[in-house]
């Protein structure tokens, strides 16, 4: 019905390439997370899906048709925006049916379709109120009914959540899922927050600079990254790295242990440099040990962060349960099992299976 | 704090400014007191040569009822009225479109067209004078109302343009993107949505532009005659006699030519400062 298919698709500002030529292929009621840093691209691609900006090069289709020339009225797309974007002059039920009145539909028909979406994101009781007199998260419950009441086959997300606080979010975040099983639309959600991507995701696209680093479920991204940048972007605390060397067909990690590890890959050549990744809950602290230096402890409730250094002077995150943290101090040592490391290449920074 | 509270500074810097205030408060004002005082003087005054002393009597409605009696004054205010509206209307609708096309639309003379606006502020107009008279008798509207009516809309659109122009680029952009992907035509996002969003502008402009055009006195000199078409800036002079001079007659009728504009001014004050400022920032 209505995937999103790009081929090679460009943006070009002037001389400056901020996307090079992105292939990605989004399926029929697919919930699609794009994720980056800052400046990556994300909201560059979302808008050029949307028709907000001219795709300088490559095509983009949406369904069977061509849309790479057409207005972003033509697309058959909603936008929900990270400001909401509300008209603060009109109530929330003149917001949500602008547009169908703009266009011309009865008025019986529109008053219906309000209803409805009022209905999904129970909205009932503000439909009078104007933009000004609701809550952050009711706002962008409005520009979400905006968006549904068009019937449209494709949503687009810009960071819909980002100016709601925590505990908002979270609750945001569960109604736009069920938003989605409820409608089965296509939808788009950029997003920096790697909580709302693994989430809400059935794919995650990574961008980096323009360029799509890997594409995957959440899970695949997260157990079996394709290189380091995948690797320390998802997972929170991010991944630990540090470098290693190949000796003797093993992987000596001196900021990890002074014993080299045995793993089950093919190992490049002897005396080859690597990057070995290991995620912090997949640490456990040896308090007989005495290789690294405990900086920190930060308590999160249930699990700690402790925060130590090695010998090398790199900095290692361990998640540690409540009841091994309380009575640590001082010089400790760690242990993890061989199968949970991944190696990188140091120079290309591509994963080593 | 900064700038100190004057109350909270020496007592020497206190008295100095309780005193220099008043000073010069009263230097800024002292022509529109004479103004004001000689409109009620009697015209023996002005033949004795009394012009700064105390008036010899107090000729209050004497005075503002001969200026309306006794000339054709009151047709000079209508006229004033019926320039200064349609002109305010006219500029005032034709950059609210032309702000909305500079600051909406993307194109690559975009900036090159606004400077034209803006560049045609700084032309001195009195340089104009001559071709604006000699295209005025060209268009058939020389010595009307009309004259004066198109080319005030004309001289005011420039800075208009401007003013709605950087309004119109304070307005979240995402207001104009999320109607277009709902499909509203350009037009009607105009009509519907910044329009609305652009009232206060519209008050502050309307405000000072009514000024603007009110207090002209070059073009209503050099485009008009008689009191068929003269507003009432440059109709005052006809309240001077022809052989002698009645400036106390003079001075009632620039109380009442000032009055409109300074009116206008109480009632939207809060306007016209905004106006002022929303023009600068940005
Ligand atoms: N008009 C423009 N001219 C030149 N470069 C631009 C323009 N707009 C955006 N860019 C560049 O394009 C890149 C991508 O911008 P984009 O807004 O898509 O980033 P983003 O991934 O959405 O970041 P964020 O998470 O901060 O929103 C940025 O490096 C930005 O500097
Ligand atoms: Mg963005």
């Amino acid at each position: 019905m209505a995937g999103i298919t790009l081929n090679k698709a460009i943006k070009r500002y002037g001389a400056v390439d901020v996307i090079h030529g992105i292939d990605l292929e989004i399926e029929d009621g697919e919930f699609c997370v794009l994720v980056g840093p800052s400046g990556c691209g994300k909201s560059t691609l979302l808008r050029m899906v949307a028709g907000l900006e001219e795709t300088s090069g490559g095509d983009i289709h949406i369904g069977s048709r061509n849309v790479t020339r057409l207005d972003p009225a033509a697309r058959g797309v909603s936008m929900v925006f990270q400001t909401y974007a509300l008209y603060p002059h009109m109530t929330v039920a003149e917001n949500m049916s602008f547009g169908l009145r703009m266009n011309g539909h009865p008025k019986a028909e529109i008053a219906a379709k309000v209803k409805a979406a009022a209905d999904i994101l129970k909205l009932n009781d503000y439909l009078e109120r104007k933009p000004k007199a609701l809550s952050g998260g009711q706002r962008q419950r409005v520009a979400i009914g905006r968006a549904i009441v068009r019937g449209p086959e494709v949503f687009l997300f810009d960071e819909p959540l980002s100016n709601l606080d925590a505990e908002l979010r979270v609750e945001m975040r569960v109604e736009i899922a069920r938003l989605h099983k409820e409608i089965g639309a296509t939808m788009v959600y950029v997003t920096h927050d790697q909580v709302e991507a693994m989430t809400l995701a059935d794919k995650i696209v990574v961008l980096r600079s323009g360029r799509i680093e890997q594409v995957g479920t959440p899970l695949d991204l997260y157990h079996d990254p394709d290189n380091r940048f995948v690797a320390g972007f998802i997972g929170s605390p991010a991944m630990n790295f540090v470098k290693a060397t190949v000796r003797d067909g093993r992987v000596h990690a001196p900021g990890l242990s002074d014993e080299a590890f045995a793993v089950d890959i093919a190992l490049p050549p002897n005396g080859t440099d690597l990057l070995v990744g290991v995620r912090p809950h997949h640490i456990a602290i040896d308090p007989q040990g005495a290789s690294h230096t405990l900086i920190v402890k930060e308590a999160l409730g249930a699990m700690f962060h402790a925060y130590l250094e090695a010998p090398t002077g790199e900095r290692i995150v361990v998640e540690v349960p409540e009841a091994e943290a309380v009575g640590l101090q001082g010089e400790v040592g760690l242990r993890m099992g061989p199968d949970r490391l991944l190696l990188f290449d140091a120079r290309t920074e591509l994963r080593l299976r | 704090m900064f700038p100190t509270p004057i109350d909270k500074t020496s007592s020497a810097t206190r008295v100095a400014y309780k005193v220099a205030l008043p000073v010069a408060l009263l230097l800024w004002l002292l022509p529109l007191l004479a103004v004001a005082l000689t409109s009620v003087r009697s015209s023996a005054d002005i033949t004795s040569g009394n012009y700064w002393g105390w008036p010899t009597s107090f000729n209050l409605v004497e005075n503002y009822t001969a200026i309306f009696t006794n000339s054709p004054l009151a047709a000079y205010l209508l006229n004033s009225f019926k320039v200064t509206i349609p002109a305010v209307l006219g500029a005032i609708a034709l950059s609210s479109l032309t702000g909305f096309a500079l600051g909406i639309y993307k194109f690559r003379s975009n900036l090159f067209v606004f400077f034209l606006f803006v560049a045609g502020n700084f032309i001195p107009f009195q340089i104009l004078m001559v071709p604006v008279r000699d295209l005025s008798i060209q268009l058939g509207v020389y010595n009307s109302i009309y004259a004066l009516i198109l080319f005030h809309i004309a001289f005011q659109t420039g800075f208009c343009t401007l003013f709605m122009r950087n309004f119109i680029r304070t307005l979240p952009f995402d207001l104009i993107e999320a109607a277009r992907i709902e499909g509203v035509s350009d037009l009607r996002i105009f009509w519907y949505v910044v329009l609305p969003l652009m009232r206060p502008a519209l008050a502050a402009l309307s405000v000072l532009v009514f000024t603007f055009v009110w207090n002209d006195y070059f073009w209503a000199t050099v485009l008009t005659q008689g009191a068929h078409a003269q507003p009432i800036t440059a109709g005052i002079k006809s309240l001077n006699g022809e052989w002698i001079a009645a400036w106390h007659l003079v001075s009632a009728g620039s109380v009442v030519a000032a009055l409109p504009p300074v009116l206008m001014f109480f009632l939207m004050q809060k306007h016209f400062i905004a106006g002022l400022t929303l023009g600068a920032v940005k």
